[in-house]
């Protein structure tokens, strides 16, 4: 049974496509303004990565922020409640999850397999992907490098805006002052561990925690967080995908639950043609080669 | 019959939708309006006097823009958005204006009201914060200075009788909620959350009798009609009030009825009757101190955590058994401290009970309502199993 998760988080969008338990491809692209085309692109991606056809797929979920804009999709769950499942299934130890997106960071408890509890930042860019992006803009030095950088400084730069604009200037400061760029980056990394934890105790942290999204990428993040919180943290070998993992886990139960010939029903219901927010001719010619590239593959 | 049974939730929706229309028009028939803040003055003397009592409410569809010259941002919300109604002149039909220290928030707006926004009548109800014997005394004292500002203003004295009269009439606007509340046990509710809010802003933007009148035709309604709600998850609502059905339409899209609202515009003003004592200001000063339960108040009620917790919240316990809860959203307004403080005890009590607990801190703005739609997904997800 060939089951998709798709995950149109603000920035990047994900897909994973299992064979019940097993993995058979993951695909990651930056997301873009267009939403329902761009599901379409990388699901076509991922297809071809596992060796499968459109009308291979028996169930697909999507989730994240833009869950909504996926036409093919046969349900949408939220991220939390995949991110959830992803986790667990990779660590079933996992009690407390430690999501940093692009422009959110969350905290998310497990019982048992199951949701406990939640919480989330979607207001401040503080405790975010985009905070690291404008700081790294301001030292000078491209996203990838700021949290190894961060990690060669042996006297953090005291950081006490979290407030985006404000910590950019109090950066720009420190800098002024001749304060190493090494030692900037490792403060602002403490301070927005600082907040981060903050946040995430209010649910009651628990080990084993887990850190995903593409926070989970900055070495600098994960070992300011792990000072905080001064317990064992599981980051997974692919941590901007548990999300979409946790959507294909979830539709293999709901396939498995829908059984055959709920399935080929669904199937046939299902619009493979790429959906755009734009009616104008241009955009509709633009979109043709796309429409006859899936055709064959429907 | 048909036409008559059709028109309670209907009209309801329609004084929701245009708030100060009926109060316009009284005002034009010569009738007295009195806006009151929050569910502490005792507008049972406003019915007395045949002034009309308007429950001062904001706009989450209106961005405040003049309220903070006077307000500072770091204050609640929701009483800068009334403050910020009350300086564009939407309220500007009030004969008097009757602030109360609910709580800081709204005391503080209540005088800054009085100094901007120049109500022929204002009073300002000095609520206690405790709930033992000398300060209910002083509380009888308040509303006993409330009646003499009335009466100097009205030139008329309340007749003991037409006090005991308006008592009965609003208790018997407390009952039929209380009846309607009933009708949102079954499962799916009779009524939905939204209808609910509805109608309970509209009996408070209208006299007492016509909103017992709104009240029972609703009621009629609801019991007759082919119930239109489907069964989801019953949610009972804990917190800061929602007063924007875009907020509880957005709750009921994403996998929920709400049953029960424990707030200041759901169960708090409505769920006790005064008392009809030898003095009528004993049972109203018992009920408004005692029997209004809003955080606001600060109870000693045990020796230890636990049994304070067991006697502040039992009556949520009551509420989640009766309408067979399946999860609490506490509703925060951005900045609503008395009810901020209360939600590590609050989610303790209730998770200790069995019950999932979603706490959202929020704008209080229907622009940014959207987002919030992930987390009541994500929380429905929960109570499915997920």
């Amino acid at each position: 049974m060939f089951c998709a998760g798709i995950d149109i988080g603000s920035t990047i969008t994900k897909i994973v496509i299992a064979n019940r338990n097993e993995v058979l491809a993951s695909v990651v692209q930056r997301t873009g303004a267009q939403h329902r085309r761009r599901a379409h692109r990388v699901m076509e991606d991922a297809l071809t990565q596992a060796g499968l056809a459109t009308s291979d797929l028996d169930y697909i979920v999507a989730t994240g922020y833009g869950r909504i804009n996926v036409p093919f999709a046969d349900a949408q769950i939220t991220e939390i409640t995949c991110h959830m499942r992803g986790v667990s299934w990779l660590d079933p130890d996992v009690r407390t999850i430690i999501d940093i997106g692009g422009q959110d960071c969350k905290g998310i408890k497990v019982k048992d397999g199951r949701l406990d509890d939640f919480i989330m930042n979607d207001k401040c860019a503080a405790g975010t992907g985009r905070f690291f992006e404008i700081i790294a803009k301001v030292l000078g030095i491209d996203l990838e490098e700021i949290g190894p950088l961060s990690l060669t400084s042996k006297n953090p730069a005291e950081i006490s805006n979290l407030c985006t604009v404000f910590a950019e200037q109090e950066a720009l400061s420190r800098l002024s002052e001749g304060v190493p760029i090494a030692d900037v980056a490792a403060g602002i990394h403490r301070a927005n561990a600082s907040r981060i934890y903050g946040m995430v105790r209010k649910i009651k942290i628990e080990e084993t925690v887990a850190i995903t999204g593409g926070g989970a990428k900055n070495s600098g993040l994960c070992h300011s967080l792990q000072e905080r919180l001064q317990l064992p943290v599981f980051i997974p070998p692919e941590p901007l995908i548990t999300g979409a993992l946790g959507a294909a886990l979830i539709a293999g139960e709901k396939a498995a639950r829908v059984g055959g010939p709920g399935l080929a029903a669904l199937k046939k219901h299902r619009r493979w043609d790429a959906a755009t927010f734009f009616s104008d001719s241009a955009t509709q010619a633009a979109m043709q080669p796309t429409n006859s590239q899936h055709s064959h593959m429907g | 019959m048909e036409e008559q049974n059709n028109t309670g939730l209907r009209r309801a929706a329609e004084i929701y939708r245009h708030r100060g229309l009926r109060a316009r028009q009284l005002k034009e028939e010569g009738k007295k309006i009195f806006g009151y803040f929050c569910c502490y003055p005792p507008i049972e003397l406003l019915t007395a006097l045949d002034i009309t009592p308007i429950r001062v409410l904001g706009n989450m569809d209106e961005p405040v823009t003049e309220a903070d010259d006077y307000l500072p941002p770091v204050m609640c919300i929701f009483c800068r958005s009334a403050f910020d109604l009350g300086m564009k002149a939407q309220y500007n039909y009030f004969d008097g204006f009757v602030g109360a220290h609910a709580c800081d928030g709204a005391e503080r707006t209540s005088f800054i009201w009085q100094n901007y926004i120049h109500s022929p009548c204002n009073f300002q109800l000095d609520v206690p914060h405790t709930a033992h014997g000398p300060a209910l005394t002083f509380f009888k004292e308040q509303i006993a200075l409330f009646q003499k500002t009335l009466e100097t203003f009205c030139g008329t004295q309340i007749h003991p009788d037409d006090l005991r009269q308006a008592i009965a009439l609003h208790n018997r606007q407390r009952a039929l909620v209380r009846e309607l509340y009933g009708l949102r046990k079954p499962n799916p509710p009779l009524v939905s959350g939204t209808e609910m809010l509805q109608v309970l802003i509209a009996v408070m933007s209208i006299p007492v009798t016509e909103g017992n009148d709104l009240l029972q035709a609703v009621i009629n309604e609801v019991t007759t009609r082919a119930n239109p709600h489907a069964p989801k998850h019953r949610l009972l609502i804990w917190g800061s009030l929602i007063d924007h059905a875009a907020f509880t339409e957005l709750i009921e899209s994403s996998g929920f009825n709400i049953v029960v609202e424990d707030t200041a515009i759901g169960t708090r003003p409505f769920w006790h009757d005064i008392e009809m004592t030898a003095d009528p200001l004993d049972g109203i000063s018992d009920h408004y101190l005692n029997e209004v339960l809003c955080p606001r108040t600060f109870r000693e009620t045990g020796p230890s955590y636990q049994a304070d917790s067991d006697a502040r919240f039992n009556y949520l316990k009551e509420f989640a058994k009766h309408w067979n809860v399946d999860g609490v959203f506490a509703n925060i307004i951005r900045n609503c401290d008395i009810h901020g403080y209360e939600v590590p005890v609050i989610k303790d009590y209730l998770n200790a009970i069995g019950l999932p607990v979603l706490v959202i801190e929020q704008d209080y703005s229907t622009a940014a309502l959207e987002p919030l739609r992930t987390r009541f997904e994500a929380f429905a997800e929960s109570i499915d199993g997920y």
